[in-house]
């Protein structure tokens, strides 16, 4: 009798909880469109075949992402733009031809007007584009996504638009409407700065400042971005599917204003491990690979696979920091000394394979305002010696090289280089791990040590860059690197409303001498080259100017 | 009486891949029951069972014979290590096995052979040091639990059903997590997540051992609680402790390797052979030595304390070895 | 002991219930534990989570609106209210419901941890049998050995070799994945062969003991042959702390689970704690590590009960 009950109970139990196991999924795929995103997920036990039910993902493009995205709603997001490059359209996208040369190109908007003095962008939309869902696209669509961008819940892309007149009282709250935008007709649409700022259109092409349809994302809510069928844009492929930790798949608009794309669809699967993600491609799993976490297969994949390596340019940037707050810093005979201690090209031909450029200043190879003629720093620890010595450091010093515990694994070997080459010149350099959020705000304080990072430009302008660090005092505080020229930096700032292009260049060039060469503000380290190993049924693909990761699929090609 | 011995069996195989919550529900009830523990190591002598264990059980004497080596390894690394683990040289990274460095170079040029070596200080310690730390507090607690019963034993206890209740692995991430990664965290990570078991192991035994007749006598003399224990009651629990203490280190070298991998773990250049196996294995294709001879290590060691704990047990527990 | 068998159920009941009850304070010190780790975090949830280019006023509203603001207590226990109710919050990163992602990944979970129960029973049994007829013989130490491997290398180690040979070398399952019963065979067989060497120890052990006895003996005596003798009587009567064990062995399936997953790209609950780990989601990781000890309360729960049901003796008596 009480081993029947127990049986009964242990049983009752047990079914209980497999079934609760199971009705996850048999919610999600109860529930139609409009509830959730992961509606996707029946799809995972379903069967073998395909993607076993929805999608027939024949003919599709293979790609891969190591994490899942946050969300398809490229206004909450910083870093996740694969699906809204291809999804949606910006007003204007940037162009870079074979010589380098970069250029803006129209895209929803078909031309646009600047007036004299900078201020006012008048934009002629192209008439005729449908939203996936079949609404028109129409000017009311840009200033809702302005006004999105500035007042949804968790926005982090604003600062690209935020030039615009009122944008700032929109975003604290202390205006309801964006000040510099109106909406002249259904096709016309005109934007005011605050002050004259070259960089704008280069700014507004940015992944982030993607067009969304006014009624379906209001429409949406909260569910914008995350469930495939109620996120819908006017780009070349729609948000098909997204099971969670799986995959996510987009499919072709044959309706796209710009031509039906080639490719019928891509699978973005999501692989965390960089070994699996070789096997996967070498076994034929996988089309496009990205080659930036597996820089270690790099040689290996280039000698077996020559042909199906795929070279793209950075406009990316990796530097060291010298904290100018923190002692000896202060002295810049101690940074000159720093800089020239470190053999750049050592350390990029151990981890990288050699692939890339040494740099020697602030804007790296491919930006526009890159100047080849920057006189160079050498690897010289016999004159870093000299120099320290010269500043009472003789007997070298004791510093912290902080790492970041999200940075990758390339990146802390390049530290433990860097720690072996300084310790060279006598400079005793001590490796402290941080977890990221302390990293951050200790890094945001203005207090951390010297740090190895990358900088990747959001818009093809030399401003995103040195603006970015040496701005203003609160934005070379934010970088900790404490940077002391006031003057200089007034310069940085007030170079932004030069609306003579090449004078704007001319005075970016000789700021970033003088700021670098002359003042050792951090140490440049190189741009790397961006690879990707594509399979052989791979035609045209082109990897994003800016040298992301993240891939627009429209236009590639497979042959079978 | 047969049940207790189940209980006991349950409890020490339980125990090796980690912390399970095994025990408590067979050791939870029915306490009074518990049987003959003073007859531990009174019949035979430390010595003799250790003989018994040789005699019968090649496999465990080798395998001490091997953590001794590797123990007296780790002691002399500086000496016995053909290189320094920490010189780098980037001109001859990667290098295959050869005659110069016999189990190739690392990604920056440093000779793996002597970083194994190396590598066994930290990963021995990361052993010995948690599970050490761990089993002094679950003992202490135990048996302050097991001997003075009612509410002390209900907090303790109920403490202990909340840190088994965890999946060791997701706890020690999240104290990782909460703390950040380096040597001292993953000690600090690992004890936290370990000694609830052994305070159920020893709350156990304490429970039967204070029925004893000696212990009552000495009770009644007015012999101090805390003198009684550790006079007379952990003694007794020493067998079962030794035997936990073999199967405990091997899964906390375990879970350090699985904190590495997660990014959680020991931080470099302090190689742990968990550490050295999560970054060799990125080159898994090319140069395979590089994770494959930290893994072997670890997976020699490892399979060592098994081998020599499934011995100890053997001949220490004394429920096995009535017949 | 003589028992009428309501007051045998009666004491069943009691004992279930006061398991039940014994759980409760153990479930609320689960989340207090957890929920007061993941607040000593140093740095600002929000301004991780949002990363690089973020506006401090966004940051600050955004606290707002989470309630992060508030006192811990009211947090807690709002927290407690939400989570009685099934509400584990909402995640920071993914900015949905985190009960849904977790009942969404938790079918994947639940079928590789059967799969790989299976596998190591298996494993477990077999060598476990093998080792107790050739006790502390070669083939004792062999299959023991055998076991013993899956939980003496790193589990991440074994999946990549595996994978390496099985997937990679010889073709036999894809790589990645986890849409088909083929996929799944290779990370059932890592997560199983680590929990395989705890089930042949205890099987073989049991068995050894169990030989011994006298009903063995007679059963020898009565002429069956040794083998009919093992399986016929020993392992039943071996099996039973080995079956109860199974159910409490979920705890280290899970541990495990979260590094298989990883590899192979299983969507399961394992892959969500590593995610909110590695993106610092508070609520993610918080309702994942609650939701699964919650499962392990349970199991053992089932594991007790289940004890009660096999126990050859309860039988016996009744």
């Amino acid at each position: 009798m009480k081993r029947r009950l127990s049986l009964v109970l242990a049983t009752t139990l047990a079914v209980g909880m497999v079934a609760a196991g199971c009705g996850g999924n048999g919610n999600s795929g109860g529930a139609p469109a409009g509830g959730d995103t992961t509606s996707a997920a029946q799809e995972t036990p379903a069967g073998d075949s395909g993607a076993g039910g929805s999608a027939d993902t024949t003919g599709f493009l293979h790609s891969v992402q190591f994490a899942d995205i946050q969300t398809a709603d490229v206004q909450k997001t910083s870093k996740d733009y694969e699906v809204p490059m291809n999804i949606f359209d910006r007003l204007v996208e940037i162009k870079v031809d074979d010589a380098g040369n970069s250029s803006i190109e129209p895209s929803l908007a078909e031309s646009w007007d600047v007036s004299d003095d900078g201020l006012e962008y008048t934009f002629h939309l192209r008439e005729g584009v449908k939203f996936h869902n079949g609404n028109d696209f129409t000017a009311e669509d840009v200033l809702y996504t302005f006004n999105r961008m500035l007042t949804a819940q968790g926005t982090v892309n604003s600062e690209f638009i935020d030039q615009i007149k009122g944008a700032q009282e929109l975003l604290e709250g202390s205006a309801t409407e964006l000040e510099g935008a109106e909406v002249i007709d259904d096709y016309t649409i005109k934007v005011t700065l605050k002050e004259p700022f070259a960089g704008f259109l280069a700014c507004i092409s940015a992944p982030g400042v993607s067009i969304y349809d006014s009624e379906a994302t209001e429409a949406a809510g909260d569910q914008f971005g995350l469930d495939p069928a109620v996120t819908v844009g006017t780009g070349p492929f729609r948000f098909m599917e997204w099971s969670y930790n799986d995959q996510l798949v987009i499919v072709r608009n044959d309706e796209y204003w710009g031509g039906q794309p080639t490719l019928p669809g891509v699978v973005i699967h999501i692989v965390p491990d960089t070994e699996t993600q070789t096997m996967m491609f070498e076994n034929g799993e996988l089309d496009i690979i990205d080659l930036d976490f597996l820089t270690d297969a790099i040689d290996r994949l280039q000698a077996t696979y020559p042909d199906q390596i795929v070279e793209g340019n950075r406009m990316g940037i990796s530097y060291l920091t010298m904290n100018q707050r923190i002692e000896p810093f202060q002295d810049v005979r101690v940074r000159k000394a720093f800089q020239m201690a470190i053999d750049r090209q050592a350390i990029l031909d151990a981890l990288y394979s050699g692939l890339g450029h040494v740099e020697h200043g602030i804007f790296p190879h491919g930006l526009i305002g890159f100047n080849e003629n920057l006189p160079a720093i050498n690897y010289d620890p016999e004159a870093a010696k000299a120099l320290l010595a010269e500043a009472g450091y003789g007997d070298g010093f004791t510093m912290e090289l902080a790492a970041d515990a999200s940075a990758s694994d390339t990146v802390t070997m390049a530290l433990e280089i860097i720690k072996d080459q300084l310790a060279e010149v006598g400079i005793n350099a001590e490796i402290r791990n941080y977890d990221e959020s302390t990293w951050l705000e200790t890094r945001k304080s203005g207090e951390l040590g010297s740090f190895l990072s990358t900088w990747t430009a959001d818009f093809n302008d030399p401003d995103n860059f040195i603006y970015t660090f040496f701005g203003n005092e609160e934005k070379t505080t934010l970088r900790s690197i404490n940077y002391g020229d006031t003057d200089a930096m007034a310069r940085v700032s007030s170079a932004r409303a030069i609306v003579d292009e090449a004078e704007r260049i001319a005075e970016y060039q000789a700021l970033e001498e003088k700021i670098i060469q002359e003042d050792a503000a951090w140490v440049p380290m190189y741009s790397r080259a961006h690879l990707f190993a594509v399979s052989t049924r791979v035609q045209n693909f082109v990897p994003v100017w800016s040298g992301i990761g993240d891939k627009f699929f429209n236009g590639i090609t497979l042959t079978e | 009486m047969v049940n207790d011995r189940k209980e006991l069996l349950v409890e020490h195989t339980a125990l090796e891949t980690g912390r399970e919550s095994t025990e408590r529900y067979f050791s939870g009830s029915g306490n009074a029951e518990h049987g003959d523990l003073s007859q531990i190591g009174e019949s035979d002598t430390w010595m003799d069972k250790l003989k018994t264990m040789v005699r019968q059980n090649k496999l465990a004497a080798f395998s001490a014979v091997l953590i001794i080596l590797m123990i007296l390894v780790a002691v002399f690394a500086p000496v016995v290590a053909p290189y320094d683990h920490l010189e780098q040289n980037l001109a001859q990274r990667l290098q295959d096995p050869g005659m110069v460095h016999w189990l190739g170079t690392d990604e920056l040029g440093r000779d793996v052979l002597s970083r194994i070596i190396f590598g066994a200080r930290i990963s021995l310690t990361i052993g010995l040091v948690p599970t050490l730390i761990s089993m002094a507090i679950g003992t202490v607690l135990g048996m302050w639990a097991g001997f003075y019963g009612g509410k002390t034993d209900f907090i303790i206890m109920r403490l202990a059903d909340v840190m088994l209740a965890f999946p060791s692995l997701l706890l020690a991430m999240v104290v990782m997590y909460t703390m950040g990664g380096g040597l001292v965290n993953i000690f600090i990570a690992l004890s936290l997540v370990n000694w609830a078991s052994t305070a159920r192991i020893v709350r156990s035994q304490t429970l039967s051992l204070k029925e004893k007749e000696y212990v009552e006598a000495a009770r009644s003399i007015g012999v101090k609680k805390w003198t009684i224990m550790f006079r007379h009651i952990l003694p007794n629990c020493l067998p079962s402790l030794i035997v936990l203490f073999t199967l405990n280190i091997p899964s906390a070298i375990l879970s350090e390797a699985s904190l590495s991998f997660l990014g959680v773990g020991a931080q470099p250049p302090s190689a742990s052979w968990g550490l050295m196996v999560v970054r060799g294995k990125k080159y898994l294709f090319s140069e395979p030595w590089l994770s494959i001879a930290p893994s072997a290590a670890i997976m020699i060691v490892v399979m060592a304390f098994n081998f020599l704990g499934d011995g100890l047990r053997d001949v220490l527990d004394p429920y096995l070895k009535e017949q | 002991m003589v028992c009428t068998k309501t007051g045998r159920g009666f004491q069943v009941i009691t004992k279930v219930l006061k398991r039940i009850a014994v759980s409760i304070p153990v479930l609320v010190g689960v989340v207090l534990v957890i929920f007061v780790m993941l607040r000593i975090v140093p740095g600002d949830p929000v301004t991780t989570m949002m990363g690089e280019h973020v506006n401090p006023a966004v940051i600050e509203k955004v606290s707002r609106e989470m309630g992060l603001d508030q006192p811990l207590y009211v947090q807690f226990f709002k927290y407690i209210a939400n989570a009685l109710r099934g509400d584990f919050g909402t995640s920071y990163r993914l900015n949905r419901n985190v009960t849904r992602i977790i009942l969404d990944s938790f079918p994947n979970t639940v079928k590789l941890s059967l799969l790989a129960a299976v596998v190591a029973w298996f494993i477990g049994i077999v060598a476990g049998i093998v080792a107790a007829i050739r006790q502390n013989r070669l083939l004792d130490r062999l299959f023991m050995g055998c076991a013993l491997m899956g939980v003496s290398m790193p589990v991440f180690m074994t999946a990549l070799v595996l994978q390496y040979l099985f997937a990679f070398k010889l073709k036999w399952f894809p790589v990645s994945g986890f849409d088909s019963f083929q996929t799944m065979i290779l990370p059932a067989i890592v997560l199983g062969w680590n929990s395989a060497g705890s089930i042949a120890r205890m099987t073989r052990s049991n068995l050894v003991e169990i030989m011994q006895n006298d009903f063995i003996r007679t059963a020898r005596a009565k002429g069956l042959r040794e083998h009919g003798v093992i399986i016929g009587h020993a392992l039943k009567n071996a099996m039973l702390p080995v079956v109860t064990m199974m159910a409490l062995q979920i705890s280290s399936m899970l541990s495990g689970a979260v590094l298989t997953e990883s590899v192979f790209g299983v969507p399961g609950i394992g892959r969500l704690a590593v995610n909110a780990i590695e993106t610092r989601d508070m609520p993610l990781l918080q309702g994942t590590v609650i939701f699964t000890t919650v499962l392990i309360i349970l199991g053992n729960l089932i594991a007790d009960l289940l004890y009660n049901v096999l126990d050859p003796r309860i039988r016996e008596g009744a």
